[in-house]
């Protein structure tokens, strides 16, 4: 690449990742900083490995690290495949074809917490849903369905908020491929399957790791939704950091905070990696 | 099975699942904003005992309602549009560009994504108040919301940046076509659903953000979030939340409606031709 | 570098502060009430019943000319304000209100004004729930964590009493029994009680030693022998929503907190309230006057409003309160009296930390 090329480059991505890194950047710092026994809210200031060491020898961080990242990453898979082939069959514009894209995307305009409640209120011990099950003799008695212990909830949630984003994105790309391409592949005996796969998927597969990405980052730093439906003898991530910085413990919860990010950073590129793999596209 | 029947057998199936999906959850926010404060419904009754108007006509006259939400329905779509602003070109860069590093530039973009939320709530904050932003609490909150809604707009915007097509754009050119109608022709079919995305996306982070707008704006500066976190705080009154989701549930169904209508070219699988 | 401007600017703000804190300690409080008449406003950042708070100031506003901003906000996003903002020269908040135990997590004198200059009152309460305010913090807001149940299941005349009694009804009401370990204090006030109960390890001492913490180890196996026979719940609020749902018959809650909820009509107002003979934690909320508050004349006036004998009796018959000065009324509490000795002190600091950490490892996990 040619100077001028590189500086073309540099400035086009000056207001965008440039912003992110020159005020994102400075507060990942401090944030990393934090974890090593710096920039402390209560005075002391001093560099030590200490609470890494502590934090990291706890059991709970570990189980967090495991729990958060199976929300994560359930919750990307879950919401991009049931996306998908909803976005197949709305490609082409039929009778309520909008309408139904309104509705399946409404759940994106209803806010987190507001769900979370509404979802409770449906599994309480004498909600709709115990009633309901037991009016038709399935359940004998109301069953507890909150905070169960698998985060069954909490994936639920994830999925009714997450998978309309998925949607969005790649009702977009799959209506960018063109019928000529897949007339021909039709023309040339690829059945559905085949035609999904050599086709639809190596031209959608950046929406799919841009919306899988996105929804695993969200889902494995959600707080509010584990607050409140997830299950009671686990902690995420968010929920352990939150823990300690409740004490004041601000280093501590830094620590959590770093692996976080770390990890979702790592576990992004993963994900996006095995997509793409999966899918065994050669994409551009 | 015809592809007509197909539309129809699935339509009822999507029915069916629609009903699961939306009606029973606002269904319920509907029966729980109306129940009125002189006896609760606990859920071992079906309906709420005594249901009445009351908590609609209180929140719409006695609370801080409408200041906020004129406050939040200006700024989220402003939000919206910075973003995408200082999103494009860096999404451009990374959609059409080869230069080594880009997938680590891409994987960087993220980063508001992974940061923690209470770091960004006092640091980053922080750092705005130091960069004087507060002088203008509105302002501060509205490039605070577009800069963390960066991620979502550059690998958006990147996506649809990666579906122009090059022959049209070589072909636009062939033509003699100014830049402009360049764009016109062959970047914008390929690029509207990613900023109607984007657009949809940023207003949604926006409105829905809460910590941020409250340590920039508070006192003076009152956006819809600080309502429903009070209400769902520790005094935690079901039914007021329910009324404020539900309020807020109506616009924004209409805008999404409009944006998707204004921004709803003639398809692009349509207008894109030979491939 | 950036370590330096942020410690500059801190410095910088931290000495107009403190030259604010100056002038003010200079002044009569003759001239003090002066010049927060001249201020004319406040705000006043607290996190919960800002409805009712807002109707309760009203008598300090006719009384003195000056204007209260009550603004909506959580516990949490007051407190990030709180820290986002301390080193601005000039900052939004004029008097913070907080759990007197949160006031024990910042080092009071780098955030807060001395309120030396408050005109003498020997009632006033500085000391609570085991944390020190110093000159730094008054608590305007005592409250009182015990165990709400349902009357239409369980026997008021046979509550229980002990770690025993606990386990017997546990036993006996299987799946009847919640209580959080986070999201409030009711929950952790109730298995601290009964560590305590059962281990007799002294919680007003504050050491934190390997020794002291195996100490507790009976009471957790108590804990994990009985996981079958109780629920853990998401909060505070979860908790007696629950048993307003008629899901659980008893969990542990706070008293103002229950009846709030009982006047906002979102809760059933049969529930009852008792603190068990086992003792559990009495808790409360303090007032602080930031060093960059922005009418730190007003601040102090309202400080002194709000912490006076009247208005905590006041507060007492409006919110059924603990009043937080000793020369006031305390006869409209919500609990009877001779229940009140059975309050207990917070677990001294770091040991609750530390027994909380045990206790989630131990117990929390292990369900």
């Amino acid at each position: 690449m040619t100077l001028r090329r590189w500086l073309t480059v540099i400035l086009l991505l000056l207001p965008g990742l440039g912003l992110i890194l020159g005020l994102i950047g400075t507060v990942v710092w401090i944030a990393i900083a934090q974890s090593f026994g710096l920039y402390g809210l209560n005075g002391e200031d001093q560099f030590t490995l200490q609470y890494w060491a502590e934090v990291t020898d706890r059991r709970v961080f570990a189980r967090s690290i495991r729990y958060s990242f199976y929300v994560g990453t359930v919750s990307a898979i879950l919401s991009v495949a049931l996306a998908y082939p909803l976005a197949i069959w709305l490609r082409k514009p039929f009778t309520g074809s909008m309408t139904i894209g309104a509705i399946l995307k409404a759940p994106m305009l209803v806010h987190g917490l507001v769900a979370a409640f509404l979802f409770i209120n449906v599994i309480a011990y004498h909600g709709i849903l115990n009633q309901a099950m037991q009016a038709l003799g399935i359940w004998d008695e109301p069953r507890r369905l909150q905070n169960d212990s698998n985060a069954i909830g909490v994936l639920i949630l994830q999925v009714w908020k997450n998978m309309p984003f998925a949607l969005l994105l790649l009702t977009g790309a799959v209506q960018g491929i063109s019928d000529d391409v897949l007339d021909a592949a039709r023309d040339l005996g690829a059945g559905a399957w085949d035609r999904f796969r050599k086709v639809i998927a190596p031209l959608s597969i950046s929406a799919m790791q841009a919306a899988m990405v996105i929804i695993f980052i969200g889902a494995m730093a959600d707080f509010s939704f584990q607050v409140i439906a997830g299950p009671t003898n686990r902690q995420s991530m968010s929920q352990l950091m939150v823990f300690f910085k409740d004490r004041g413990d601000w280093h501590s919860a830094a620590v959590v905070g770093v692996t976080l990010m770390g990890l979702a950073m790592l576990g992004a590129s993963a994900l996006a990696f095995l997509a793409r793999l999966v899918m065994k596209g050669r994409s551009r | 099975m015809t592809r007509e029947q197909l539309n129809k057998a699935l339509l009822i199936l999507l029915l069916v699942i629609c009903t699961i999906w939306l009606v029973i959850p606002f269904g319920m926010a509907i029966l729980w904003s109306l129940v009125d404060p002189s006896e609760p419904w606990t859920a071992d009754r079906l309906l709420p005992p005594a249901m009445s108007f009351w908590r609609w006509r209180d929140m719409w006259e006695n609370s801080s309602l409408q200041v906020a939400m004129a406050t939040s329905y200006t700024l989220a779509p402003l939000a919206a549009l910075l973003s995408l602003a200082l999103a494009t070109p860096t999404a451009y860069a990374l959609g059409r560009i080869a230069f080594p590093g880009r997938e680590l530039a891409k994987l960087l973009c993220l980063l508001p994504l992974v940061v923690p939320g209470f770091v960004t709530a006092i640091f980053f904050t922080s750092l705005l108040f130091q960069l004087g932003l507060h002088t203008w609490r509105f302002g501060a909150i509205l490039f605070a919301h577009a800069v963390l809604a960066l991620p979502y707009a550059i690998r958006i915007m990147t996506v649809s940046f990666e579906q122009v097509r090059q022959d049209h754009i070589d072909a636009a050119r062939d033509l003699g076509a100014t830049p402009l109608a360049r764009f016109r022709v062959a970047f914008l079919p390929a690029l509207r659903p990613g900023i109607f995305a984007t657009l949809l996306i940023v207003f949604i982070q926006s409105i829905e953000e809460f910590a941020i707008a409250f340590i920039l704006g508070s006192p003076d500066v009152v956006t819809i979030p600080t309502l429903l976190f009070s209400a769902l705080g520790q005094d935690y009154v079901r039914p007021n939340a329910a009324v404020l989701s539900l309020i807020l549930v109506v616009p924004n169904v209409i805008l999404m409606l409009i944006l998707e209508r204004l921004l709803k070219s003639a398809n692009p699988t349509l207008a894109s031709g030979k491939g | 570098m950036l370590k330096s401007i942020f410690t500059a600017t801190a410095a910088l703000a931290l000495s107009t502060a403190m030259s604010n804190a100056q002038d003010l300690s200079a002044m009569s409080w003759d001239e003090i009430v002066a010049q927060a008449q001249e201020e004319g406003e406040l705000t006043w950042y607290v996190w919960y019943l800002q409805d009712d708070l807002r109707r309760a100031v009203q008598a300090f506003e006719e009384e003195y000319g000056i204007d209260v901003t009550i603004p909506e906000g959580t516990n949490a996003s007051n407190a990030d304000k709180l820290l986002a903002e301390r080193d601005r020269e000039t900052g939004d908040i004029d008097v913070f209100a907080w759990g007197y135990d949160s006031f024990a997590n910042v080092t009071l004198d780098e955030l807060f004004m001395p309120l030396t200059m408050l005109p003498e009152d020997a009632g006033r309460v500085s000391s609570l729930a085991g944390v020190d305010g110093g000159d730094h913090v008054l608590a305007f807001w005592g409250n009182q964590s015990g165990i709400a149940y349902d009357p239409a299941h369980v026997d008021a005349e046979n509550l229980p009493q002990t770690p025993e009694d606990f386990a017997a009804f546990w036993q006996a009401n299987p799946g009847r029994f919640g209580f959080n370990y986070e999201n409030g204090g009711s929950g952790p006030s109730y298995y601290q009680n009964m560590l305590r109960a059962m281990t007799g390890v002294d919680f007003s001492d504050g050491e934190v030693t390997d020794d002291r913490i195996a100490a507790l180890e009976p009471g957790f196996d108590f804990f994990n022998e009985h996981a079958e026979h109780y629920v853990i719940t998401a909060g505070n609020a979860d908790s007696i929503i629950r048993v307003s749902d008629g899901e659980l018959w008893m969990v542990p809650a706070w008293e103002d907190h229950l009846a709030g909820l009982q006047n906002r009509g979102e809760v059933r107002d049969d529930i009852a309230f008792y603190i068990p003979e086992m003792g559990m934690n009495g808790g409360g909320n303090g007032v602080a006057i930031p060093l960059n508050a922005p009418h730190p004349a007003a601040a102090l006036v309202f400080m002194n409003w709000l912490t006076s004998a009247e208005t905590q009796t006041m507060f007492n018959s409006t919110f059924g309160t603990a009043p937080m000065n000793t020369a006031a009324d305390d006869s409209a509490a919500l609990v009877p009296n001779e229940q009140r000795a059975f309050s207990t002190v917070w677990g001294a600091q770091p040991f609750r930390g530390a027994v909380e950490e045990a206790f989630i490892d131990a117990v929390i996990l292990e369900r």
